[in-house]
């Protein structure tokens, strides 16, 4: 089976955030970057099904060149091969520019069998460019999957998918996409090994010369910073106002019942 | 092209329009400009135009094909798009559920239309652009998307911000037939699995009681359900309380859990960490009860009590049964 997955970069959530001096981008100086948690779900997903099947796993990403490590990383769980679509600039691409190029990119691998990648990212909180590059490239989708089976016959794949009280499953025919949630598996990590042989394996490097924006309907400037179809134009970190009514050192009836008139009364919620 | 801005219904598995759609209707007509259109995919779907009418809707679009009788992303945004390409509207607005995260960024796609996701607030600018503020970075931040003029403008409404108002009129009924037939339809559902229960689905329920790692086993977890039960509570639990076994990850809160933005968030035996906060941070009141007092929580909360949960929850539980006794 040939699997890829979409892989992205991004900070680490501990990470404070500071609004840049430009207003409408975050500060990236000094940031810890990680792969995407719901990205990690699918890498490892396309590793145990590799495992189960045969085959390999490719591992594409678009952006800029830090992006690098989290191919290592997932070529370290055990991915045998990666894409990076690199360039500084595409730091600020939208996910509707990097959909259409990575679907284009995957069009170049010719034949392939599943296609996953996470549900969303937890940076930018986008959920789009998965199944944007299944519509892109005409195959089934089947969105926030928590389990999927392939069949013996690996025609098709039976996904799980969460809905709001409870769960829909589906059978696809392959080649389809997969976006995953979590509780789909427990990523393993690197092992040393691992790391070792991710270093040997290989890594193509695509550029923005070898994407033809024009012929994918997006103007030069959706490419960086300048956006297709809208642009951030503001960032701000609020700071929600809390009550901070702690009560403590009081018996627990008495501390109960203040709790209780307060949100009666003050915060009208009960 | 037309100034319409759509909103398409979401329909449960009962074929009940979602309160979300009601929602997305009355922000689009408080704060859009432009005829507010209602849009129906189903089968037997056309007797729910007037509930859209209800909350605004001034013309409804009624497609009926038998191969939407279930929901399939495929179905869907392939109606949706032959829609949109005949009729051109500037705005398509649908609730940020799981079907709308699933079929509106296929639909999006399909168009080549901008898509912004779980907008919390929409406003125009004045050469009639679409700016939706959504939460980015864990919750920890606020961004303003401005639309390029080019048309339509895609965006989800996250449910549970916008309260419905009620402005009733009798809309125009479109009906429209799509070129939509079973061999468009991939997917073969299998299974449909429903959770059982009587309590309000997370991302709809207006409290929620969550448990963490605190609670210290599967077993404990009673007295989360038996407090939310007294004020019609959903019952969530962080991440912690997931990774323990002690409840199923669809009950998880924040950062890879649910996002959730209740009236009010009681979070018990949660420490209170960011990847938590991504999921709740916007409850209008969040209510901490924990033994440690320098958990994190505290400093981010309405209110708190600093104590042993399982002191607190039982005495807490009774005076709200008192409380609501008393009506």
């Amino acid at each position: 089976m040939k699997i890829i997955v979409i892989v992205r970069q991004t900070p680490d959530t501990e990470a404070k955030i500071k609004v840049s001096a430009d207003g409408h981008s975050i500060e990236t100086e000094g940031i810890k970057w990680i792969v995407n948690p719901y990205d990690e779900f699918a890498i490892e997903e396309a590793i145990r099904i590799k495992e189960k099947f045969g085959g390999e796993v490719v591992l594409i990403t678009m952006g800029p060149p830090r992006c690098l490590e989290s191919l290592r990383t997932g070529l370290a769980m055990g991915a045998d091969r990666a894409i990076h679509i690199q360039d500084e600039g595409f730091a600020s691409a939208g996910p509707y520019t990097i959909a259409k190029v990575i679907a284009e990119e995957i069009k170049k691998e010719g034949e392939y069998d599943l296609i996953i990648t996470g549900k969303k990212m937890i940076d930018e909180e986008t959920a789009q460019v998965g199944i944007h590059v299944a519509e892109d490239l005409g195959i089934p989708h089947a969105a926030i999957v928590t389990k999927v089976d392939i069949a013996d016959d690996q025609k098709s794949a039976r996904a799980q998918k969460e809905v709001e009280g409870g769960q829909i499953i589906v059978d696809l025919p392959l080649p389809a996409l997969l976006t995953c949630e979590r509780g789909i598996n427990e990523p393993r990590y690197a092992s040393l090994p691992g790391i070792m042989k991710a270093k040997k394996k290989p890594l193509k490097m695509v550029g923005p010369d070898d994407i033809d924006a024009a012929a994918l309907g997006l103007s030069p400037e959706a490419l960086s910073g300048g956006g297709a179809r809208y642009s951030i134009t503001h960032l701000e970190v609020p700071e929600i106002k809390r009550q901070l009514h702690i009560i403590s050192g009081k018996e627990v009836p008495e501390a109960v019942t203040e709790l209780v008139t307060a949100l009666r009364d003050e915060a009208k919620v009960i | 092209m037309s100034n319409e801005i759509w909103v398409v219904a979401d329909l449960t598995i009962d074929k009940q329009i979602r309160k979300a759609t009601f929602e997305a209707l009355t922000v689009a007509r408080t704060n859009l400009d432009g005829t507010v259109c209602g849009v129906l995919l189903g089968t037997g779907v056309q007797g729910l135009a007037s509930e859209l009418g209800n909350y605004g809707a001034e013309k409804v679009y009624v497609v009926e094909n038998e191969v939407l009788g279930d929901y399939s992303p495929e179905g869907y945004s392939l109606a949706l798009s032959e829609l949109i390409q005949k009729h051109e509207p500037a705005v398509v607005l649908a609730p940020n559920t799981t079907q709308g995260q699933d079929y509106i960024p296929r639909t999006a796609a399909r168009v080549g239309a901008g898509l912004v996701l779980d907008a919390t607030d929409l406003s125009m600018t004045d050469d009639k652009r679409l700016v939706a503020k959504r939460y980015m970075y864990s919750g920890k931040s606020i961004a303003t998307v401005e639309f390029q003029d080019h048309k339509p403008m895609m965006v989800t409404i996250r449910p549970n911000v916008f309260k419905p108002s009620e402005d009733s009129k009798t809309p125009e009924i479109v009906n429209e037939s799509v070129a939509l037939s079973a061999d468009n339809l991939w997917g073969k559902v299998v299974e449909v699995k429903r959770q059982e229960s009587t309590r309000p689905e997370l991302t709809e329920a207006d409290r929620i009681v969550s448990g963490g790692r605190g609670m210290a086993s599967a077993e404990n977890f009673p007295l989360i359900f038996n407090l939310a039960d007294t004020i019609g509570a959903g019952v969530g639990a962080s991440r912690a309380a997931v990774d323990a076994g002690y409840v199923p990850y669809e009950m998880q809160v924040g950062q890879t859990g649910k996002v959730v933005a209740p009236s009010l968030y009681i979070a018990v035996g949660i420490s209170g960490s960011v990847q938590h906060f991504a999921g709740m941070g916007t409850s209008k009141v969040i209510v901490a009860i924990n033994k440690d007092p320098d958990a994190p929580i505290f400093s981010k909360c309405d209110y708190g009590i600093v104590g042993d949960l399982f002191d607190v929850i039982p005495v807490l539980t009774e005076e709200f049964k008192k409380l609501l006794a008393e009506g």
